[in-house]
């Protein structure tokens, strides 16, 4: 009687098996990588109305955050500016700029300039601006280094696990509450001895850190997380209601 | 040492607690009520052949088969919207509170709306001011939901040509505000041609003083015209007598927390839905006791039906409400025997109480000897402290009882330090609805304005004669006899319908007014939002018909304030009115109290009118209040729709309530139809006897009057809207002119009155058997001086001191450990059962209604639900014929407990539902995969389930394939998403739940957390992020007109919550299952006199007569326990 199976099939059960091995493993590192908001999310800019360049005005002119999201202190909301707030300079400076067309429009008919939502929380999710950027936390921790971007994207994932890594570790990104909107602060510009003279350092710090020549993320952090007594919330209630 | 538990035995003497007669008959209804969470079938798929299974297996697969489209991929693009510019006050997300008022019927409420980014979203009292004190009742909650109510009328409606040339034909032409304004401009030179001498107004009651000032402006105008005031509720009788026994213009305010002793002749003062909050935190104030050595006041009810005073009554007397003009005779009799009291002579000189048959059954003998001696024991109690009582009558008895009231009032020296005389000014040339109907018949009316109410739905019946067929004219043929009929309504309802004109009104949140409280102090109005369907207000009607330019802003309104001569600048003077929300330079003045006791005899002998007392065979009707739905305006109001009545439990409905005896005698069970038929002495033109008959749905209501049958008004009204307009049956049929309140066979006007069987059923939908927890001392009570005897009676219940003070848990829990810790306490002393609360949760938390069909099966969503227990003192055999005929009533508020030990959280398979660190029990909704374990582990039901989409697909009427079905819930087939108008009330910082979802109290966490980041943005660069104490409360307590619900830190021992915890009147419920609730209760408090027949039953605490035997047993045990405490004592519940 003849083989029915010709030889090289006795290899097939076993390449099957691999294929459909590097298969599952592919397509589950695939959803890994590429499903996730850090994937998904970051580097999202779409195209707005007005190209409007963050770099130009905080970093060269050196508007504050605060000039134009101005309830970001004291609201959940982080506003964004009405078209009141753009006339009050764009009248004088750049007022035939062709880019800025739709913001005159908008003054002139009374209808506002529709922005494209960049981050979007979703709606069972409760943030709330003021109570982050009270107590240490700087827009750019979220937000990225809006000041350099001509065009804004979406800069960092805003997962629920990226939340709960500053959730759980908020040394890692408190800074003193005058370098919030400062963007491009870091740990390294601050003056060690007036920070130790303002703030002390926490009290199981044995050595004396104002001899230390710079002080580290972790170190500042850990000074203000002690000397504001920040707890952010690990339980669903904080965000979800 | 190994401890088993077990469910502690139910006690077999004593006083029991019961929720309906199928629990005191312990019918397999009711079994299945009690053993199962979610009664069966509730998952099950309603009305077809399709199981739950079978619907998910063919949605598994069309989802599957949509999955290869790959549909909707692609990220959706959203725009950010900000304002063009700045608006003033406005911050995005940010809530705005502004003070306003709600005006009522008997006097307006001040109030606090929040409004988040223009759209007002919650209704809360004014605590500014006494007349609210920062609470509301359900109405004033519930009105919120009427502004954005899609079904309100949203255009200007001119009906053509009506029946003319013998072609009934109407067409109804859809106008605008300038057409309007056009035709108005024409009417004014017809009004004007003749003075106005066919001018007409019919308005409701509302206490505006603007109107008030327009009213005065337009007589001046047209001298001629009529003006009256209908509202069917309002009744003329406590006016009428005031007027004659203290002078003009003057109104009776009660002080209730100077009284001691409170006698109610068929008066639900505790009714806030009536709009007197005031009087309930009066009352509540003197209700509280904080410690054993405390006094409280003592309540006296007499009355035919169970009323939420009744409910709170230390002692009540059943009796028909047509008989209280005898009783209050009766009573009159006595106190004027013991005070001596001239006046009080004289005015009952001349009344003879009602010489009926002689002969009495023997059980009517001792009726009326058990009746002869509750009131002695009333009178010697009354007369035991003048000028500390307070007899108070119900608005709707005729005058005599009001005279008397004041009568005995006066006698026990009550006029001015129980009950004040108050100059409250009345409109005057005020004309009533019959005299208006004369008018109309005789062709006197040529132009009529109906601002308001609904005429042709609850006017009386036969207002009149026709002049020449002489057949009786009820409203709706009147109205159709006056050419230019021009309504202002909320609806376009069945008075619009045959109304020349009909024209949206603005809601009182969209216009500028002005009302006066029930004690005349003067509150501004001002609208939180522009009027959304362009509706106008009643002043600006009276404004427009002036002639005079129309006003933009608050104009109409300043003018009358300005002439109330604020002091200081107007401007500054007018800002603080509107911060305010009311006016403190108008000071209200007290009048000397001298009660005119001739003039009030001279009228109560001429008014006085014995009748024979109703029978079983010819028992009484009495048309009440409604307590959800007022006169039938809030009919299309889905909150109120739904709202438990706080006695019956019934829900979308109304029902003739009728006392198990009565319903034995007639063979009927709750929700048989009855056939209510009166027949009345006057003949119609065929001369027949004219008869007016109503079948209605039988409620067996224990406590009821046996010779008297109860039924709600506000139901049945149809043409509103889609939600209320299958709800209930109409009352007012049945309601006539010479009958408003009550109907006997008093054998002038009425003949009979017969209430028979009709045969069939209908469906109603009644929550007191949903939720059912097998008692064990859940509700507990007792009698002052038990209470004093034994401070510590609590403990006794349901062997809670027999419990080790710490039992260890199995599971283990997560550190308890922030500085703040929440919890709530309830006092059920207080609590008077009005239903607010549930309201307000309603309101706050984005709680969907679910249609009368859901709540039949047990799927209604208030997450506060009110249980309402009847006491009495023994069990009852219903095979036997025996019923509980005046049984005590006990409510109790029950929401999740927050169980530090929490039952639901162990259950969940996908840790949807978990403790917080500052001690709540947390709801992720966005977790939640539905699978109802928590549910079933909850030994307090608290949990509710989404079985459907409510906020997707609202309920009420549906088109379906074009044909339109009045169907709650019928899935994929209706089109989804609820009206854009509804979407604007929802609290934006509360999750919307959809489908699949199990929600439940959360202590209203979004406030907790909003106090929270509050904290920490004040601290910003400091380390004190503590919430001030007491600063902020749940939506229930903020509600509660008895402040009978506190919530706060209980870690704080000076919060108030804490406080109340420390009373030893606090207990847990379900103590010894070691849930250790957060939640807890304080005991309920009777006073009842000692003297009284019936003093032996009352609240003979929960143990009753089986305290002793139990009291043995603990006794026992009293060393151990002992010991135990004491080393369990830094554990237990109140942290240090």
């Amino acid at each position: 009687m003849a083989n029915f199976f010709p030889r090289w099939s006795n290899w097939l059960p076993l390449k099957i098996a691999i294929c459909g091995v590097v298969m599952i493993c592919g397509l589950t590192a695939g959803t890994w990588y590429y499903v996730t908001p850090k994937y998904t999310r970051v580097g999202y800019q779409p195209i707005q109305p007005v190209p409007f360049p963050h770099d130009i005005h905080v970093s060269q002119l050196g508007m504050d955050c605060r000039y134009c999201h101005s309830f970001v202190d004291v609201a959940a909301y982080s506003n964004l500016p009405n078209t009141q707030t753009c006339m009050a300079c764009h009248t004088q400076v750049q007022k035939d700029n062709p880019k800025l067309e739709p913001v005159r429009a908008s003054w002139k008919t009374g209808q506002p300039v529709e922005w494209v939502q960049l981050h979007r929380t979703p709606d069972y999710v409760y943030y709330d601006h003021s109570a982050h950027v009270n107590r240490g936390i700087s827009c750019a921790s979220c937000h990225g280094q809006v000041n350099h971007m001509p065009v804004v994207y979406h800069a960092k994932p805003h997962s629920m696990a990226w939340c709960l890594e500053c959730h759980r570790h908020p040394e890692n990104f408190l800074r003193p509450e005058t370098q919030i909107t400062n963007l491009d602060w870091k740990p390294e510009h601050e003056d060690v001895g007036a920070f130790i003279a303002k703030y002390g350092q926490p009290a199981e710090a044995k050595d004396d850190w104002s001899k230390k020549p710079r002080l580290t993320q972790q170190e500042i952090g850990q000074t203000l997380k002690e000397r504001w007594n920040i707890q952010p919330p690990l339980n669903c209630q904080g965000c979800h209601r | 040492m190994k401890r088993i538990f077990e469910h502690p035995p139910e006690q077999l003497t004593g006083k029991r607690y019961w929720r309906s007669l199928g629990e005191l008959s312990d019918t397999p209804e009711f079994r299945g009520w009690l053993e199962r969470e979610f009664p069966a079938g509730a998952a099950q798929l309603e009305g077809d052949d399709w199981s739950r299974r079978g619907f998910l297996k063919l949605m598994g697969a069309s989802m599957a088969l949509a999955g290869f489209g790959l549909t909707s991929c692609r990220r959706p693009e959203a725009h950010l919207v900000p304002f063009t510019k700045s608006v003033e006050w406005a911050i995005p997300g940010k809530s705005l509170y502004y003070a306003t008022a709600m005006p009522r019927r008997t006097g307006a409420i001040p109030l606090v709306v929040t409004t988040h980014d223009g759209r007002p979203t919650k209704i809360d009292g004014n605590p500014l001011h006494p007349a609210s004190g920062g609470a509301t009742d359900a109405f004033a909650q519930a009105s919120i939901l009427d502004l954005y109510d899609p079904a309100r009328s949203k255009r200007f409606v001119e009906k053509g040509e009506r029946d003319e040339g013998g072609k009934k034909k109407e067409n109804f032409e859809v106008r605008d505000r300038a057409a309007f304004d056009k035709y108005l401009g024409e009417l004014r030179t017809k009004i004007a041609a003749d003075g106005g001498a066919g001018l007409a107004f019919l308005v409701e009651e509302v206490h505006s003083p603007t109107r008030e000032r327009l009213r005065v402006e337009l007589q001046k105008l047209y001298p001629k015209m009529r003006w009256c005031v209908y509202d069917p509720l309002l009744t003329e009788a406590q006016s009428f007598a005031t007027d004659m026994s203290f002078g003009p213009n003057v109104r009776l305010v009660p002080r209730l927390e100077r009284a001691d002793i409170v006698l109610a002749l068929d008066n639900d003062f505790l009714d806030c839905g009536d709009g007197d909050i005031a009087a309930v935190r009066a009352f509540s104030s003197r209700r509280r006791v904080g410690a054993a050595k405390d006094t409280m006041n003592r309540l006296y009810v007499v009355e035919n039906r169970y009323t939420l005073t009744g409910a709170m009554a230390d002692h009540r007397l059943r009796c028909p409400a047509s008989q209280i003009p005898e009783f209050a005779l009766a009573l009159a009799g006595k106190v004027a025997a013991a005070t001596k009291d001239a006046g009080l002579f004289s005015t009952i000189a001349t009344l003879k109480p009602f010489g009926g048959p002689g002969t009495k059954s023997g059980e009517e003998e001792a009726a009326a000897k058990f009746e002869e001696e509750w009131l002695n024991g009333v009178v010697a109690d009354l007369v035991s402290k003048p000028g500390a009582s307070l007899i108070l009558a119900g608005s709707h008895q005729p005058v005599v009882v009001q005279f008397l009231a004041y009568a005995i009032n006066s006698a026990l020296k009550n006029l001015g330090t129980t009950l004040l005389v108050r100059e409250f000014a009345r409109t005057p040339k005020t004309n009533s609805i019959i005299q208006l109907a004369l008018d109309i018949n005789a062709d006197r009316v040529k132009q009529l304005f109906i601002f308001g109410g609904d005429p042709v739905y609850n006017a009386p019946r036969a207002l009149t004669q026709h002049k020449e067929t002489k057949a009786a004219l009820d409203w709706i043929d009147l109205q159709k006899m006056v050419p230019d009929v021009i309504r202002l309504g909320h609806f376009e309802d069945a008075t619009s319908a045959i109304s020349r004109w009909h024209v949206p009104a603005a809601h009182y949140l969209e216009a500028w007014g002005d009302a006066r409280t029930s004690e005349g102090a003067y509150l501004a109005i001002q609208p939180m939002i522009l009027p959304l369907f362009d509706g106008m207000s009643e002043i600006e009607m009276m404004n427009a018909l002036l002639g005079a330019p129309k006003a933009e802003g608050p104009e109409l309104v300043q003018e009358t304030f300005r002439a109330s001569a604020p002091p200081g600048e107007f401007a500054t003077a007018w800002s603080r009115l509107l911060r305010d929300g009311f006016a403190s330079h108008i000071e209200l003045k007290d009048k000397p109290p001298t009660f005119n006791s001739n003039n009030a005899g001279g009228v109560a002998h001429t008014l006085w009118a014995p009748a024979p007392p109703p029978t079983m065979d010819s028992p009484e009707i009495v048309l009440v209040r409604s307590y959800a739905m007022d006169d039938g305006r809030y009919a299309n109001n889905g909150w109120l729709q739904e709202l438990p009545d706080p006695i019956t439990k019934l829900t979308w409905d109304n029902a003739a309530l009728m006392s198990p005896a009565f319903a034995k005698l007639i063979g009927v069970r709750t929700g048989d139809l009855v056939n209510v038929s009166v027949t009345e002495k006057t003949l119609d033109p065929a001369g027949n006897a004219v008869k007016r008959e109503l079948v209605i749905a039988a409620l067996v209501s224990p406590g009821h009057c046996d010779t008297s049958i109860t039924i709600p008004l506000g139901y049945g009204r149809k043409h509103t809207g889609p939600v209320g307009e299958e709800a209930g049956f109409n009352g007012y049929l049945l309601r006539t002119t010479s009958n408003p309140h009550f109907i006997r066979a008093d054998g002038k006007t009425i003949d009979n009155v017969k209430v028979t069987k009709a045969g069939g059923t209908y469906p109603l939908s009644i929550t007191q058997d949903h939720w059912s927890i097998e008692g064990r001392g859940l509700v507990r009570e007792a009698t002052i001086e038990k209470y004093r005897e034994d401070p510590e009676f609590v403990k006794k219940i349901a062997g809670d001191d027999e419990l080790p003070a710490a039992i260890p848990s199995l599971y283990s829990h997560p550190a308890l450990d922030a500085p703040q810790q929440w919890g709530m306490a309830v006092d059920l002393n207080v609590c008077t059962g009005c239903s607010a609360c549930i309201v307000a949760c309603q309101s706050e938390n984005n709680i969907p209604v679910v249609g009368k069909l859901q709540v039949s099966h047990g799927r209604a969503m208030h997450w506060l639900r009110l249980d309402r227990y009847y006491a009495s003192e023994k069990p009852f055999n219903q095979d036997l014929g025996e019923y509980p005929e005046n049984p005590e009533i006990v409510h109790e508020p029950m929401m999740c407990q927050h169980c530090e030990n929490a039952p639901c959280e162990t259950v969940c398979p996908v840790n949807a539902t978990v403790h917080s660190e500052d001690g709540l029990n947390v709801m992720a909704y966005n977790r939640c995969i539905g699978t109802r374990y928590c549910a079933n582990n909850c030994p307090f039901k608290v949990r509710r389930f989404n079985y459907f989409d409510y906020n997707q697909r609202p309920v009420g009427k549906k088109e379906i394939l074009g044909v339109s079905v009045y169907q709650e819930y019928l899935g994929p087939l209706t089109t989804k998403g609820a009206a854009d108008t509804v979407k604007l009330q929802k609290n934006p910082n509360v999750t919307v739940r959809m489908r699949g979802v199990m929600e439940k109290c959360t202590y209203c966490v979004q406030r907790i957390e909003e106090a929270k980041i509050a904290a920490h943005v004040r601290a910003g660069a400091s380390n004190n992020t503590r919430i001030p104490r007491d600063s902020f409360t749940s939506a229930c307590a903020q509600a509660c007109p008895s402040d009978a619900i506190v919530f706060g830190d209980v870690n704080d021992p000076e919060s108030r919550v804490s406080l109340m915890k420390k009373q030893d009147r606090n207990y847990r419920l379900l103590e010894y299952l070691n849930v250790k609730t957060r939640t807890s209760y304080l005991a309920r408090i009777r006073n009842p006199n000692p003297k009284m027949p019936d003093a032996s039953r009352i609240a003979v605490a929960s143990l009753g007569q089986g305290h002793e035997s139990l009291e043995h047993v603990s006794a026992d045990r009293e060393h151990s326990k002992e010991h135990e405490h004491t080393e369990a004592e830094p554990k237990s519940e109140e942290k240090p």
